[in-house]
C-alpha cells in the first residue's frame, strides 16, 4: 500500500513538472526519462543478472521501428501493433539469447555487439521499409479512443513508462527470480547446485529486459516523430553501460543517478566548455571504476550508514 | 585475373593491419585475461604520432617509426600502471580493469579530438604513393610495406614466444598465473611489459594504416572491432591465430564487396555474420592454445 502511494505521488510530481516546462526543457526532460527507463533495464541485465550485452539499444531501435512499420505499413490498430511489437522483441531476443548463453563473459558482449551493428546495417539497407539512412518521418501518433495525445500529456505517458518499468523491475528483483539472477551472477556453479536453472534464468532476464527496451523504443518513436539509424548506433550503448557503472551497478537508485548525471552533464557543460565535456565524461568513468567501485550510490550508502551509527 | 591479384594484395595488406591489432589484444589478454578495447584508440594515437612526426615536423621515416613505437610503448605501460595495476592489486573483479580501459578509450579519443580537432589529418606513406609490380602481383608501395613489416613483427613475436626463456615465462603466466608466480616469475613485470608491447604493436598498426584512411579521432573503434573479430576467428591462444584471423576477415570483407551480388551496404554485414557464426560454432577460434605439458 505504501509502495503504491509512493508511485502515485512520484507520478503526480513528475507529471506536474511536464506542464510547467518550456519546449526545449520538455525535450530534455522527455529524453532524460527515456534514458532513465533504459538505464533501469540495463541495470537489471548487467548489474543484477551480470550479463555484459551491447544489444540493449538495438532493441530500443527494434521497438521504435517495429511499431512504425506495423502501424503505417502493415496497418494494424495501435493496441495490436504494441502487442505484436513486443512479441517481435521477445522472439528476436530469444533468438539471440538461446545460443548466446552458451558463451561466457566477453564473448556474449561480442556476439551482441555484432548483432547491434548488424541491426544498423539492416536499417541502412532496408530501402522503403526502414527508410534507409534517412529513417522514417512524417507520421504522428494515432488517436487513442478518439483523443489526440500531445504536448505535456505525451510526457505523462513517458513518466508512466518510466515508473511502470521501475515498478516491474523492482518487483522482479525482490522475487525469487531476482535472487536467482544475483546467484547466477555471483557464482553460476553454486547457483546450479542450489537448483537454479542457470541457462533459463539468463535467457529470461535477457528477454524481459530486451522487451522493456523495445517498449521504451515504441514510446520514443513518437517523441521526435522521426527515427533514423544514427540514433541506435554503438555510442549510445557505451553511454548506457557507463551510466549504470557510474551510478552503481545492481542498484535501481544507482541506475537513476547515473542516467540523470551522465545525461545532464553534456547539457550543462557544453555551453561552458564545448566539446571538452566528453573528456570529463571519460575521466569520471575511469575515476569511478578506480576509486568508487560501488558507484556514486556507494557514497550515499556510506553516509547513511555513518549517520545511522552515530 | 589482374583485378583479382590486385585485390589479393590489398586484402592481404588490410588483413595484416587487422592482424597487428589482434596481436595487440593477444599480447595483453594471454597473460592477464584482460581484453583491452582501447587498442583501437592506441592505433589512433600512433597514427597521430605519424602525423606529427611526418607531416607537421617532417623527420626521416625510420626515425619516426622508432619514435612512435617508443612513445606507444610508454603509453601502454602508463595505461597499465594507472588503471590496471591498482585494480588487480586491490583484488577487484576481472571485469573492473576492462571497464576502466573502456573509460580510457573515451579519454584517449577525446584528448586527441581536443588537441587536433575533428578534421582528418594526412599521414604520408613510407615510400611515396607509387605502384609496385612484382610479376603478376601489383599494389601500392604502402601495401607491400605493410605486408613486409607485419611479417617481420610476427616472426619476431613468434621467435620470442617459442625460442626464448623470457617468452616462455609469458606463456607460463598465460597457462597458470599462480604456478608461474610460484616458479619465481615476476607477474607484475610480465603484465607491465604485456601492455607496453600491446601499445607498441597497436600504435604500429595505426601508423601503417593511416596513409590510406588519414589520422582521424574516430578511427579507433572500427579498428578495435575488426581486430577483435580477427582474434575470435583465429583463436586467442596462438600468435599465428591473430595473423590467420586477420587475413580471413580481410579477404571475406573485400571479396564480398567486389564479387558477391549484394549491395555494398549489406556486404558490410558479412564480417559481422562471420563473427556471430564463429562465436556460436567455434568460440575457441581456429587454432587452439597449447595445453600445459605434464
Amino acid at each position: 500500500m505504501k509502495a503504491l502511494a509512493g508511485y502515485l505521488l512520484a507520478a503526480l510530481v513528475l507529471s506536474a513538472l511536464a506542464f510547467v516546462l518550456g519546449s526545449y526543457q520538455t525535450d530534455v526532460y522527455r529524453k532524460l526519462l527515456l534514458w532513465i527507463t533504459l538505464a533501469l533495464g540495463y541495470n537489471f541485465l548487467f548489474g543484477i543478472a551480470g550479463q555484459v550485452a551491447f544489444s540493449h539499444f538495438a532493441f530500443y531501435g527494434i521497438g521504435a521501428y517495429a511499431i512504425l512499420i506495423l502501424l503505417f505499413q502493415v496497418g494494424l490498430p495501435l493496441p495490436l501493433a504494441i502487442l505484436v511489437g513486443i512479441a517481435v522483441c521477445v522472439v528476436l531476443s530469444l533468438l539471440v539469447a538461446i545460443p548466446a548463453t552458451r558463451l561466457e563473459g566477453f564473448y556474449l558482449a561480442l556476439a551482441t555487439l555484432a548483432f547491434a551493428q548488424l541491426f544498423v546495417v539492416v536499417l541502412n539497407e532496408g530501402r522503403s521499409i526502414t527508410g534507409g539512412t534517412g529513417g522514417l518521418a512524417n507520421y504522428r501518433l494515432p488517436d487513442v479512443l478518439g483523443v489526440r495525445i500531445t504536448g505535456p500529456w505525451y510526457t505523462v505517458v513517458i513518466v508512466l513508462l518510466m515508473l511502470g518499468t521501475l515498478a516491474l523491475l523492482w518487483r522482479l528483483d525482490k522475487s525469487w527470480f531476482g535472487r536467482a539472477c544475483r546467484a547466477v551472477r555471483d557464482d553460476a556453479q553454486a547457483a546450479q547446485a542450489m537448483g537454479v536453472n542457470v541457462a533459463r534464468t539468463k535467457i529470461i532476464a535477457y528477454a524481459i529486459t530486451s522487451a522493456l527496451a523495445g517498449v521504451a523504443g515504441m514510446v520514443y518513436a513518437f517523441v521526435d516523430n522521426t527515427v533514423s539509424p544514427v540514433t541506435f548506433g554503438l555510442e549510445n550503448v557505451f553511454q548506457l553501460l557507463f551510466m549504470v557503472i557510474v551510478g552503481g551497478s545492481g542498484r535501481h537508485a544507482g541506475a537513476i543517478v547515473g542516467a540523470v548525471l551522465l545525461y545532464l552533464l553534456p547539457v550543462f557543460l557544453s555551453p561552458l566548455i564545448g566539446h571538452h565535456h566528453a573528456l570529463v565524461f571519460g575521466l569520471v568513468m575511469v575515476a569511478v571504476v578506480l576509486f568508487q567501485p560501488k558507484g556514486l550510490i556507494g557514497i550515499w550508502d556510506y553516509w547513511v550508514a555513518r549517520w545511522r551509527a552515530a | 585475373m589482374r583485378d583479382f591479384l590486385e585485390l589479393v594484395v590489398s586484402a592481404t595488406a588490410s588483413g595484416c593491419v587487422y592482424a597487428l591489432v589482434a596481436l595487440a589484444y593477444l599480447l595483453m589478454t594471454r597473460p592477464t585475461g584482460i581484453i583491452n578495447f582501447a587498442v583501437g584508440e592506441w592505433a589512433m594515437v600512433g597514427a597521430f604520432g605519424g602525423f606529427l612526426l611526418l607531416s607537421r615536423f617532417p623527420i626521416p621515416y625510420p626515425v619516426a617509426i622508432g619514435l612512435v613505437l617508443l612513445g606507444m610503448f610508454v603509453v601502454g605501460g602508463l595505461t597499465e600502471r594507472l588503471t590496471v595495476r591498482p585494480l588487480v592489486e586491490a583484488g577487484a573483479p576481472p571485469l573492473a580493469p576492462i571497464l576502466a580501459l573502456l573509460g580510457m578509450l573515451v579519454v584517449f579519443r577525446e584528448l586527441i579530438s581536443v588537441s587536433f580537432g575533428p578534421d582528418p589529418q594526412p599521414v604520408p606513406p613510407a615510400f611515396g604513393f607509387g605502384r609496385l609490380e612484382l610479376g603478376l602481383l601489383a599494389g601500392s608501395h604502402q601495401s607491400f610495406f605493410i605486408i613486409a613489416v607485419t611479417a617481420v613483427v610476427f616472426t619476431g613475436v613468434w621467435y620470442f614466444f617459442e625460442r626464448t626463456l623470457a617468452g616462455k615465462s609469458f606463456e607460463a603466466v598465460a597457462i597458470d598465473r599462480r604456478a608461474a608466480a610460484l616458479m619465481g616469475i615476476n607477474l607484475r613485470l610480465v603484465t607491465a611489459l604485456a601492455f607496453c608491447a600491446g601499445g607498441a604493436v597497436a600504435g604500429l598498426a595505426g601508423l601503417l594504416v593511416s596513409p590510406n584512411v588519414s589520422a582521424h579521432y574516430l578511427m579507433g573503434l572500427p579498428l578495435a572491432i575488426q581486430g577483435f573479430t580477427a582474434l575470435v576467428i583465429g583463436g586467442v591462444g596462438r600468435v599465428e591465430g591473430a595473423l590467420l584471423g586477420g587475413l580471413i576477415l580481410a579477404f571475406v570483407e573485400q571479396f564480398t564487396v567486389r564479387y558477391a551480388p549484394v549491395p555494398p551496404g549489406l556486404a558490410m554485414g558479412v564480417p559481422l555474420v562471420l563473427l556471430i557464426g564463429f562465436l556460436l560454432l567455434r568460440p575457441t577460434g581456429l587454432l587452439l592454445a597449447r595445453e600445459a605439458r605434464a
